[in-house]
């Protein structure tokens, strides 16, 4: 059985001064086990998705089900076998990290003994025992994160919901958040995230879904994505503009983008030198040149026409340097 | 692991988790307890020598000769107010989003919307028993027997009900807490368009007028008949009656809007 089961979900929000399409068109599947990413842009629609999923908005139409379950008649089930940490965590300041475990144990039924056991458990699992008795306000970032994980958990959820669990932590706490998410599925459970971050979804989601303008565009492993704009991808610096310029007639095949031309071809490495003569009998000196396999990046690039912010440095390429 | 999800368990908890938050920022019940106490001490200081001892035998003599069982119920009254910290409880848990994670579990969406309620009508069970302590103290003495004190901390009960399911409702319908505080606001028009220093016979013009339609006047001469003038079974009824019909209004409300905000939208 499919875990989540999503087919042309829509959400339109109506308010007095305008009419929302936060949600157009969203369809994917997701296999029990896996973590399947949702990545997109701010206003993308991720978090609208998700609040319909976990029952906690209406669907303007179209289906979705979780382990079979139609999350529109059956919410009450699917609460059950779910966990949900949401984008605008509320947590409760003026507690204590094991108050709010033993809190949020009690209100899913376990006895009191059971939620004290519980409470244990779970301040170990994601890290928190040294800093049980203190009040939240004073945890950091990447605590409160992984302190709303471990509350989205106490139920031992088949499947779980988490928007943007890393969005502003440092890289550090970020890393730490991914082992702990990539052990829970090792665990079984099914994970849906959504992400703002390219690097997030390569390295983290076994599948994943661009979406955009609450259209999905895009869908598949991050391998199956790179393929899909096929070869690799070469880029060209050159010494001046001239140069750059008088490339551009060369290379017609090309993109400018950044002082630098890019071109995609299959089988990129060994197709460089031939570039290279090419420009060079016509006078024109490229001073680095690297092919590489292309990146979510370019992925996201292609799709949408648009880059992601804040999404340079992500590429593991092999690069060439000619001097 | 066994599993035990009944309503009362919830609310417990949850009410329980809401008195924590409370003990642990006390500042934020004070200025309420001062107010109250100020009209207990400042009235008494400055009002009671003239409406008190000294006017026994003349038209002032409404206090008979005990300013303090007189004041008293306007200290209660505004302590009763206190209960209007329910939805800014309920709203402040709105706004950070704990709201939306309790609606994300199997709970009982009465457990939620009760907890606030139940911790308001302990603050001003609180407050309310508190002055009239410091009262007994500073030498109130009811008309009819410290049986008195138990009638006048019920209608305070009921009253600081009402400003609960009022606050809830206002909170709600806004949803801010700005909306749940300006619910307090409300503390000014009931306490001094009433026959607060000064029995109704008394008032003159608008202010009469004004006092006669508000419900406080009501509450206020209920508590005072026991204080001051012994069993008034009509003046006491009408106390009740006018707490318990704005209290029975007022959760109407808030439970109408309580509805409204755990549906899905
Ligand atoms: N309750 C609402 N009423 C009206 N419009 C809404 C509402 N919720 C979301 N929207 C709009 O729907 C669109 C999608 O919002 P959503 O929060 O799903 O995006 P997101 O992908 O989660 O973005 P972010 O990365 O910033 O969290 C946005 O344009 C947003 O303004
Ligand atoms: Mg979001």
């Amino acid at each position: 059985m499919l875990a989540v089961n999503v087919n042309n979900i829509k959400k339109t929000f109506v308010t007095k001064q305008e009419t929302v399409e936060a949600v157009k068109d969203v369809s994917f599947q997701v296999e029990q086990g896996e973590i399947f990413g949702l990545l997109g842009p701010n206003g993308a629609g991720k978090s609208t998705t998700i609040l319909m999923l976990t029952t906690l908005l209406s669907v303007t139409s179209g289906k979705a089900s979780i382990l079979g379950l139609d999350i529109t008649t059956k919410d009450k089930e699917v609460r059950e076998k779910i966990g949900v940490a949401l984008q605008d965590t509320g947590i409760d300041n003026l507690l204590t990290g094991k108050e709010l475990f033993f809190t949020t144990c009690r209100l899913w039924g376990y006895s009191k003994k059971d939620s004290e056991k519980r409470t244990l458990e779970l301040l170990e699992l994601v890290g928190l025992t040294e800093a049980a008795d203190r009040r939240v306000k004073t945890y950091s970032g990447g605590m409160k994160r992984r302190l709303d994980l471990g509350l989205s958990l106490v139920h031992s959820p088949e499947i779980l919901f988490l928007d943007e669990p890393t969005t502003g932590l440092d890289p550090g706490s970020r890393r730490v958040l991914w082992e702990e998410i990539k052990r829970l599925r090792d665990n079984g459970v099914t994970i849906i995230l959504t992400t703002q971050y390219l690097e997030e979804a390569d390295e983290l989601a076994d599948r994943l879904a661009i979406i955009d303008e609450g259209l999905v565009v895009a869908e598949g492993t991050s391998d199956e994505l790179k393929a899909s704009i096929g070869g690799d991808v070469i880029t060209f610096s050159f010494e001046n503009d001239l140069d750059l310029k008088n490339a551009k007639n060369v290379l017609y095949d090309a993109i400018e983008d950044k002082g630098q031309l890019r071109i995609t071809v299959e089988d990129g490495a060994a197709k460089i030198p031939s570039f290279i003569n090419d420009l060079n009998k016509n006078g024109i000196i490229v001073s680095s040149v690297s092919a590489s396999k292309p990146t979510l990046d370019d992925v996201f690039l292609e799709v949408t026409g648009y880059r992601l912010e804040g999404s340079a440095g992500t590429d593991s390429s092999n690069e060439l340097e000619v001097k | 692991m066994e599993s035990n999800r009944s309503f009362f368990v919830q609310l417990q908890v949850l009410t329980k988790r809401m008195v924590l938050r409370v003990v642990r920022r006390p500042l934020a019940e004070l200025p309420n307890l001062i107010i109250s106490a100020f009209f207990l001490f400042v009235y008494d200081g400055a009002l009671g020598g003239v409406f008190g001892g000294s006017a026994s035998g003349t038209p002032f003599d409404f206090a008979n000769g005990n300013f303090i069982n007189f004041i008293l119920p306007v200290s209660i009254v505004s302590a009763s107010l206190s209960g209007a910290a329910s939805g800014i409880y309920l709203v402040e848990d709105i706004e950070s989003g704990v709201f939306k994670r309790y609606q994300s579990m199997p709970i009982s969406r009465w457990a939620i919307i009760l907890a606030p309620m139940n911790v308001g009508a302990l603050r001003v069970l609180l407050q309310a028993g508190l002055i009239l302590l410091i009262g007994k103290f500073i030498g109130a003495n009811p008309e009819v027997g410290n049986v008195g004190f138990f009638i006048v901390l019920s209608l305070a009960f009921i009253w600081g009900m009402g400003f609960a399911g009022y606050s809830v409702a206002a909170g709600v319908k806004s949803g801010s807490s700005q909306g749940a505080q300006a619910a307090t606001f409300l503390f000014f028009p009931a306490i001094f368009l009433a026959p607060t220093f000064v029995p109704r016979e008394q008032l003159k013009g608008w202010l009469e007028t004004a006092a006669a339609y508000n419900p406080t006047t009501y509450v206020i001469e209920g508590m005072r008949s026991v204080m001051v003038q012994g069993w008034e079974l009509d003046t006491l009824f009408r106390g009740y009656l006018s707490a318990t019909s704005f209290a029975v209004i007022t959760l109407t409300l808030a439970v109408i809007s309580a509805r409204k905000a755990t549906e899905k939208a």
